[in-house]
């Protein structure tokens, strides 16, 4: 038995096992604590097992394939595949899925009540199974129904609290949209199917089933029914409903991996799967990822909600995987395969990334709000002394998603402004523009992500307690710090090894139509290149060498400070002559101020300030300020679909009369109708 | 290893020239702004005495603080000398060139820029918090200007890494390309803008409705102060080196025989100065502007640099 042949079994026994630890969680319904300890047991084990089915596929390169499901009466067969793109989301799927699940065997102990933790504990594992099944799915209906899956159980774990009317409406919203996506979906893959006569991927992504208006019709439901799972805007609005709803170690799945889902079907059907790439396609990725960057990072730069402020950052990140794709699909209709391969391996380097430093940061939002009951990050401060190890990885994961070098952010954002502006220099025409104003685009977004996450660490960990809570945290235990130690530990690892990141998606773009990739990208496990005409490459970067030189500096730093020899003081901040304390600290609306002020046109602001007076409007009692950004894609846009569709029903009421007799006449009218239309032709 | 040992000492004396010009560089301008207005100035040596008493005196640090405040000024410090060797300054080659290019410069920056605000809200003064959320705005509006300006150079040298682009523009020899002169003015801007400098701030004044990077560094007290004072000269000095390379490389050695580096240091040192100058004029000639008229000004960089890059590109 090969090592392939183990590997075949993998998924299969994967699968059995999320199976059984469902059963057994629904058996121990009574028993919180066993029921926590099998289901994330079983998690972890079934995780651990399709991540390593995963490496192997990556590093022999060689695609695994096998039966799901074989059923002899009906003849049935079920089949997977699981090639070197799929192992890819598998692994970054593996990879955030065991240290969340070890986290949330601290985690639900304490924020899950124990008549649920049967329902979570299952609903986890529901998730993560279908979300295994999709990256492997090799037939139209095993993936459509994983598909959906996926979705009916993160709906479940988003209305885990469904006492609260805002998880419920999350809940809903988040159904409604998904269902729309998922019907766009159906809809394509039948085009595609009536149109290839099969129902398996390789001959339904071929490339050649489709041409003309049909192909652009096709590129559009695909992006409609992926676009809204991966979170781009404008079809982003349930997602900061919804990640912040369900319970943090959820929401840190669900921003790390099930957006991937999304990404996953982007690539591998709307780049890959429809034949090579319109330069419209290309471009109007380009448009929706660099929108999405620049207005979900600005959208999270103004949250008081730190699971909000997370979610908005995810719209971010998810734009700049698209950014990437976009510019990869733009090379493809090129021609371009080497820049395409680079531009590719951008978008799926940034989505490992992200979801290491995503999930890091939702697990320690987890944390906080276990230790101070508010997600409020104006009622947090202080928690660096009270929660060292979350305060120490919370920043690590700051400083990685807003892209400074010496971790994995800067590493994916370096090769795709280096994707960036190989394709100015390597395409003709006026199109080109599009690429340095995506790259500068790209810096802004960086630079304001940066500003976001100084703000949400430096409010929420620094200084004094807004609250009680806040001054009564205490850290957490250290199952919940071990798996947020491992992947604050990953974002370092990668950024310092970004070639051996970058060498691996060599042998995945490599698997991808179209893509040719060069080898000089990868300098060694340290050192990433990117190639020009000339001799010499256009640029390369190895952190590393940064960072012995950054020790040299701190060395140097730390000899003329100590040398002195003189005393620390240890003296209260100064508080321009009054008390300081907690209420004279810089709030977090304070400081996204200028920025509010400065991108108005976006935001929209409206503030209402309030007075109270007894005697004179000149001694108030009590001063009341309230602010509030437009929201302006549910008022616009959501708001007049919303109602057209209520209104819409409201006419088609008519039809439903509730009388029997109405309703025998629309079968009469409609067999007639089909009769003749089937009778027709003859 | 030779060639390890003589990048280490390459690099170890390209950074100690740098942090040791630095604090002449600020003293250079305070004095010609100085003597703009009829006043005498400091001392040509103020710099150095200020960073020594600094130096000296004990660390006052508030209560609230935690060790992310100490980090910050020794994190921005480090950040900024790491960044000096990533560029070209006497030789066409930048000592630590295989690190990397201009994105980790940028990148680097940004690093020194993230610790130091985030330490300025480690006080619990509101001042800090003004001050960090005032440069951080700046900073990113600045910085797609910023990118895109070093963008038009690089492309039109065919190479991102410093030292390979300064070595392709000495070969091209000297190009008066209209695009240039809108780079250079886009680049300056955004050297005023990330150096703290009027019109965008105000380095001489601690009147908080005025200051942007001297609200933020407010609590900072003894060394800790010498270092954040002295990382941020270093910054002046090394963006100027930065438009200098790019726009005006002429004088920089090819090789490293003694002469070629006399004239290149007094050609570097000449260009500098110039730019010192600009700088002066600058201050004195214009008025702060108000926070929310920055973004105006920075637009006119970003402005420039595309402009720039349009009409070197169709």
């Amino acid at each position: 038995m090969s090592i392939s042949d183990v590997a075949a079994a993998g998924l299969p026994a994967a699968l059995v096992i999320r199976l059984a630890t469902v059963t057994a969680t629904a058996a121990l319904t009574r028993r919180a604590g066993a029921c926590r300890g099998v289901a994330l047991g079983g998690s972890i084990l079934a995780s651990a097992v399709t991540t390593t089915v995963a490496v192997i596929v990556i590093v022999s390169g060689r695609a695994i394939d096998g039966v799901l499901v074989r059923h002899a009466a009906s003849g049935i067969v079920l089949s997977y595949a699981i090639t070197p793109l799929s192992a890819w989301f598998l692994m970054v799927l593996g990879l955030v899925a065991m240290p969340v699940a070890l986290y949330s065997v601290g985690y639900f102990a304490h924020a899950v009540t124990a008549p649920r933790t049967a329902l979570v504990g299952a609903g986890l594992n529901v998730l993560l199974g279908a979300l295994e099944v999709v990256f492997a799915a090799d037939e139209v209906i095993v993936f459509l129904f994983a598909w959906e899956l996926m979705t009916l159980s993160t709906a479940a774990l988003v209305a885990v609290e469904h006492e609260s009317s805002a998880s419920r409406r999350a809940a809903y919203l988040y159904l409604v949209m998904s269902h729309v996506g998922t019907g766009c979906l159906v809809a394509g893959f039948l085009i595609l199917a009536a149109a290839s006569g099969s129902q398996s991927f390789p001959a339904l992504l071929s490339g050649h089933v489709v041409f003309g208006p049909t192909r652009e019709l096709l590129f559009v439901l695909f992006f409609l029914g992926f676009g809204v799972k991966a979170g781009v805007i404008p079809l982003h609005v349930w997602l900061p409903e919804a990640h912040p709803a369900a319970p943090s170690s959820v929401s840190a799945l669900m921003s790390a991996v099930l957006i991937t889902a999304g990404i996953y079907g982007l690539v591998r059907v709307c780049a890959f799967g429809l034949g090579v790439p319109e330069v419209r396609w290309g471009l109007a990725f380009m448009f929706i990822g660099t929108l999405s960057a620049i207005l979900g990072v600005l959208y999270a730069l103004t949250q008081t909600d730190i699971k909000r402020l997370l979610a908005y950052s995810t719209i971010e990140n998810a734009g700049i995987i698209v950014l990437g794709l976009g510019a990869g699909m733009l090379a493809l209709a090129y021609g371009h395969g080497a820049l395409a391969a680079l531009a590719v391996a951008a978008s799926l380097m940034h989505v490992l990334n992200h979801a290491v430093f995503k999930g890091l940061l939702f697990l320690g939002a987890g944390s906080v709000v276990m230790a101070t009951g508010t997600r409020e990050i104006e009622r947090l401060g202080g928690l660096l002394r009270r929660m060292p190890w979350t305060g120490l990885f919370f920043l690590v994961g700051a400083m990685a998603i807003s892209g400074l070098p010496l971790l994995n952010g800067f590493a994916s954002e370096w090769v795709t402004f280096q994707a960036l502006l190989l394709g100015f220099a390597s395409t003709p025409g006026l199109v080109r523009l599009n690429f340095p104003l995506g790259g500068a685009m790209l810096a802004l977004t960086t630079a304001l992500a940066a500003a976001c996450f100084v703000r949400a660490f430096g409010i929420s960990f620094l200084a004094l307690p807004r609250s009680h809570g806040a001054a009564e945290a205490h850290e957490s235990p250290a199952v919940m710090l071990v798996p947020q130690a491992f992947l604050a530990a990953s974002c370092v690892a990668l950024g310092l090894f970004p070639g051996a990141v970058l060498r691996t998606l060599r042998e995945v773009t490599r698997s991808l139509p179209g893509l040719q990739p060069r080898p000089e990208m990868v300098r060694g496990a340290m050192g990433m290149t990117s190639w020009a005409t000339r001799p010499e490459s256009f640029d390369h970067v190895v952190p590393a060498l940064l960072g012995a030189a950054m020790l040299g500096g701190l060395t140097f730093a730390a000899w003329a400070t100590v040398r002195t020899g003189a005393a620390v003081r240890r003296v209260p901040t100064w508080g321009c002559g009054g008390e300081q304390d907690a209420r004279t600290e810089y709030t977090a609306t304070a400081f996204s101020k200028p920025l509010l002020m400065i991108f108005r046109a976006v935001y929209r602001p409206t503030r209402d300030v309030e007075t109270l007076a007894e005697v004179s409007p000149y001694f108030p009692q009590e001063v009341r300020y309230r602010s509030a950004i437009e929201p302006t894609f549910e008022r616009y846009v959501y708001g007049p679909l919303g109602r057209g569709v209520l209104w819409a029903a409201g006419r088609m009421k008519v039809l439903q009369a509730g009388s029997l007799h109405a309703y025998l006449a629309y079968v009469l009218v409609l067999g007639v109708l089909i009769l003749i239309w089937l009778g027709g032709p003859m | 290893m030779t060639d390890a040992l003589y990048t280490v000492g390459l690099a170890l004396l390209q950074s100690a020239g740098l942090l040791a010009a630095a604090p002449l560089l600020k003293t250079v301008i305070k004095k010609m702004k100085a003597r703009l207005q009829n006043r005498q100035g400091p001392p040509i040596l103020q710099g150095y005495r200020d960073l020594s008493k600094l130096l000296g005196k004990e660390s006052v640090r508030s209560e609230t603080a935690s060790w992310v405040y100490v980090a910050g000024p020794r994190v921005y410090f480090a950040a900024t000398v790491a960044a000096t060797t990533l560029v070209p300054v006497l030789m066409a080659a930048a000592p630590l060139e295989a690190a990397g290019g201009i994105l980790l410069l940028v990148g680097t920056l940004a690093l020194g820029r993230f610790a130091l605000a985030t330490a300025a809200l480690d006080t619990g003064s509101p001042f800090g918090g003004m001050g960090a959320s005032r440069d951080m705005t700046i900073a990113a509006l600045a910085e797609p200007a910023l990118m895109l300006g070093l963008f038009t150079s690089a492309l039109a040298a065919g190479s991102m890494n410093l030292g390979v682009l300064v070595r392709g523009l000495l070969q091209q020899g000297p190009s008066f390309h209209p695009s240039d002169f809108l780079a250079l003015a886009g680049l300056f801007i955004i050297l005023i803008a990330e150096t703290g400098r009027i019109p965008v701030d105000n380095p001489a004044t601690h009147l908080e409705l005025t200051m942007i990077h001297e609200a933020m560094v407010l609590e900072y007290a003894g060394p800790d102060l010498a270092l954040v004072e002295w990382a941020s000269a270093l910054k002046e000095l090394l963006y100027m080196t930065l438009l200098v390379d790019l726009f005006m490389p002429a004088g920089i050695a090819m090789r490293a025989a003694p002469g070629a580096i006399l004239v290149a240091l007094l050609a570097w040192a000449g260009k500098v100065f110039v730019l010192a100058v600009a700088v002066t004029v600058a201050e004195s000639t214009n008025a702060k502007l108000r926070l929310f008229r920055v973004p105006e000004l920075v637009s006119i960089s970003l402005g420039l640099a595309f402009l720039a890059l349009a009409i070197r590109f169709l």
